[in-house]
């Protein structure tokens, strides 16, 4: 079905060891097959040479055979490949072309140019297979991430392909609408799919692929059996850079010092859509600790971040902090949100200038705002980088940078949107230490947050949100690790 | 089933019109309404023409944004006229003058409006295929009906982002400038670029014909837009 003879890729514009070499790989008709490996490995690369996107958009110097159904994907166009390569992305928001549902799901038989009749009965029957009904006639705009990763799924599965790219699928979704992608793979496989799904989160994975193959520095370093691989020790896992292949949480071994100062929310409450709003009648927060904010998508939890932070002015209810009452405009001076998009919040042309300008309302004098700049960014080990343009960093760097920021505006609470969606182990862990880092700052976070690996690392406290409304919260003990356990498990 | 796809005819969402009207429509008013108007002929006709799109307002149900329409034109079109013989050249010129100009390019603006949010891409692509326009003008044109609720999203994303770092005050526009513009148009070209592989995957640039299953074509409602609309062009270009 799948076969690559000894392909090598580099992109155009790019550091030379950025690509791969020396693929030799050959997938049969019907098999799941995982790529997994770090960030930057060369998995994504992989996965766009099978649906085309290598070399007839993406461009770079590439050498080799590659045939998917028997056609030379070299001297293929792209809409040749179409009714037999199926790809669903990472971003959901990117990869809707029309603006509405019904529309969107049957774009791809209308490119083609199929029979008006022979549209029709595939869209009834794959609304019916994926369960769309509920998402008929709405905005794509106003759907969540896992929706619209639903329609995008709908959207390639109108043309009944054999093979299905899927990259990074998973990395915006919540646990329930993981478990959707999940059904769907399944019932694709049961059709006897060909897929191909390039991830870093494994455990939804595990009971669906039947190979793993293991990239390394743009080379296939491991190509394993699903067996051969869940019998890899999971330390050795993580040293492969690979996240984990079941989800478990610990209690917390000692409860953290007591501390008298708390963060209190009263009545607090906004609505955030026609039907829905965030009410929180009482909640306090220990300060210095480490939130988990658990819920599913829409439950409010983002809501809640953005009020907390005071970018919703209409926001009503009391928030309290060690004995102070904070206003909206005293929200945004104690609170600082590392948004789940960093790009947005990093502006200047260094990282240094971009530490600099988060001082430019202290009265310091120049060199002493430039040696603690210094020192934020050493604390958080990006001294290396203090002249590099922030654009050019790594996700996971900016996000430091965005979080040194907060700490030379010198705001003492910290909530984080987020912060691991499409991270590697390694990059993951590097979140959970920096996190770690600002809690023995004596800084309160709060992470939103779908990742329990991230949880595991570093979260002490949990609230659990559903629709709009606290439905549990406090230190991560005996029964609320219970309770997260059935919340991931769901 | 019930969907969208399966309707034959245009809905109050899409005014009741063909897209191709709709565009024929946006082109004439705001093309007439820049014209200089020198005689009371031309001046009804300017009037019918800004009344239209308060028309449409209402046909789409958005009272309250017809009601700012309304209050936004006759504010436009009368206070310069009370107000020029009193205030210094200088002030006319650079002030009134630009509301009065504005009497002008509200209604040709709100027709661009009603085009971008009672037309869907497919129902686009659709009216250019049936003029024989070719993919390589309509694309481009199509991906615009998208991008603008996008860049309305990321717009807002970035001045969150601003809002949060406390950066980018009045007292210096040019920064305000930069900050604004720069992460909203990295983050615009990286979505684009994801929607252009996204789309290519599915076939998007095919030199086939497409197929276009939504609802277009002409009826009496076209019909008579077409009529009314010439009348007033014919009528236009008599009292030129």
């Amino acid at each position: 079905m799948i076969q690559l003879n000894q392909v090598n890729f580099v992109y155009h514009n790019a550091r030379s060891d950025v690509g791969v070499h020396h693929i030799n790989l050959h997938i049969p008709k019907g098999q799941v097959v995982l790529l997994c490996g770090s960030s930057g490995c060369g998995k994504t690369t992989l996965s766009r040479m099978i649906n085309g996107l290598i070399p007839n958009f993406y461009e770079g110097t590439l050498s080799g055979e590659i045939t998917v159904c028997g056609r030379d994907t070299k001297n293929s166009e792209l809409y040749e490949l179409t009714p037999f390569v199926g790809s669903v992305f990472q971003n959901p928001k990117s990869q809707f072309y029309t603006v509405q549902t019904d529309s969107e799901i049957v774009f791809a038989c209308e490119n083609i140019g199929m029979e008006k009749a022979q549209i029709y009965q595939r869209f009834e029957d794959i609304v019916d297979k994926l369960n769309l009904t509920p998402l008929l006639g709405k905005s794509l705009f106003a759907l969540s991430g896992g929706q619209k990763q639903k329609i995008a799924c709908a959207s390639v599965a109108t043309l009944f392909p054999q093979i299905l790219v899927m990259d990074e699928p998973s990395s915006n979704l919540d646990i329930a609408a993981i478990h959707e992608l999940a059904g769907i793979i399944k019932q694709w496989k049961d059709a006897g799919c060909t897929i191909v799904i390039a991830e870093h989160r494994l455990y939804w994975l595990m009971d669906i692929v039947d190979r793993v193959i293991y990239v390394k520095n743009g080379r296939i370093d491991q190509d394993i059996s699903i067996q051969e691989f869940l019998a890899i020790p999971a330390d050795t896992l993580a040293s492969m850079g690979l996240r984990a292949r079941t989800i478990s949480f610990d209690k917390l071994s000692a409860l953290p010092a007591k501390n008298t100062e708390m963060i209190d929310f009263k009545d607090f409450s906004f609505a955030y859509d026609k039907e829905k709003n965030l009410d929180i009648l009482s909640l306090s927060i220990p300060c210095g600790s480490v939130v988990a904010v658990i819920g599913k998508n829409g439950a409010g939890k983002s809501t809640f971040g953005r009020c907390m932070c005071g970018l919703e002015k209409k926001a009503r209810g009391t928030m309290t902090f060690c004995g102070r009452n904070l206003s909206w405009k005293a929200r945004i001076n104690t609170c600082y949100l590392v948004m789940q998009d960093v790009n947005h919040q990093l502006f200047t042309e260094s990282v240094l200038d971009e530490i600099l300008l988060s001082m430019e309302k202290s009265h310091d004098e120049a060199h002493a705002k430039k040696e603690k700049a210094l020192q934020i960014l050493a604390s958080l080990n990006l001294d290396h980088y203090q002249d590099v343009h922030p654009m050019s960093l790594s996700g996971g760097q900016k996000q430091r940078v965005s979080v040194a920021c907060a700490l030379a505006s010198n705001k003492q609470i910290l909530v984080y949107d987020e912060p691991t969606s499409g991270l590697d182990y390694a990059r993951m862990i590097d979140v959970a230490e920096a996190i770690k880092n600002m809690q023995a700052k004596g800084k309160t976070q709060f992470i939103i947050t779908h990742d329990p690996e991230l949880i595991k690392q570093c979260c002490d406290y949990l609230v659990l949100i559903e629709d709009g409304r606290i439905i549990a919260s406090g230190w991560l003990q005996s029964a609320l690790v219970d309770r997260m356990n059935d919340f991931f498990m769901a | 089933m019930i969907s969208d796809i399966y309707d034959t005819t245009a809905k109050a969402k899409q005014l009741y019109l063909d897209p191709r009207t709709k565009i024929f429509l946006c082109l004439t008013v705001s093309s007439v309404m820049l014209a200089p108007s020198d005689s009371p002929m031309i001046d009804a006709i300017k009037l019918l023409f800004a009344i239209l799109p308060l028309v449409f307002l209402i046909v789409l149900k958005k009272y309250k944004m017809a009601l700012y329409y309304l209050g936004m034109y006759v504010f436009s079109s009368l206070v310069p006229k009370l107000l020029i013989p009193y205030l210094p050249n200088i002030v006319n010129l650079l002030f009134t003058g630009m509301i009065a100009l504005f009497t002008q390019i509200l209604p040709g603006m709100m027709m661009g409006y009603f085009l971008i949010v009672s037309t869907t891409v497919s129902e686009f692509v659709a009216a250019m295929d049936r003029m024989h326009v070719t993919k390589k003008i309509s694309m481009p044109f199509s991906v615009l009906f998208r991008f603008f609720p996008t860049i309305i999203e990321e717009y807002g994303h970035v001045r969150d982002a601003m809002m949060m770092r406390e950066v980018g005050s009045i007292r210096h526009p040019m920064k305000m400038l930069e900050y604004r513009m720069v992460p909203f148009l990295t983050s615009i070209v990286s979505i684009g670029n994801d929607l252009a592989a996204s789309a290519l995957t599915r076939g998007l640039n095919a030199p086939i014909k497409r197929t276009n299953v939504c609802p277009i074509g002409f009826t009496w409602r076209d019909g008579i837009a077409f009529f009314a609309t010439i009348c007033c062009l014919i009528v236009y270009i008599i009292y030129r």
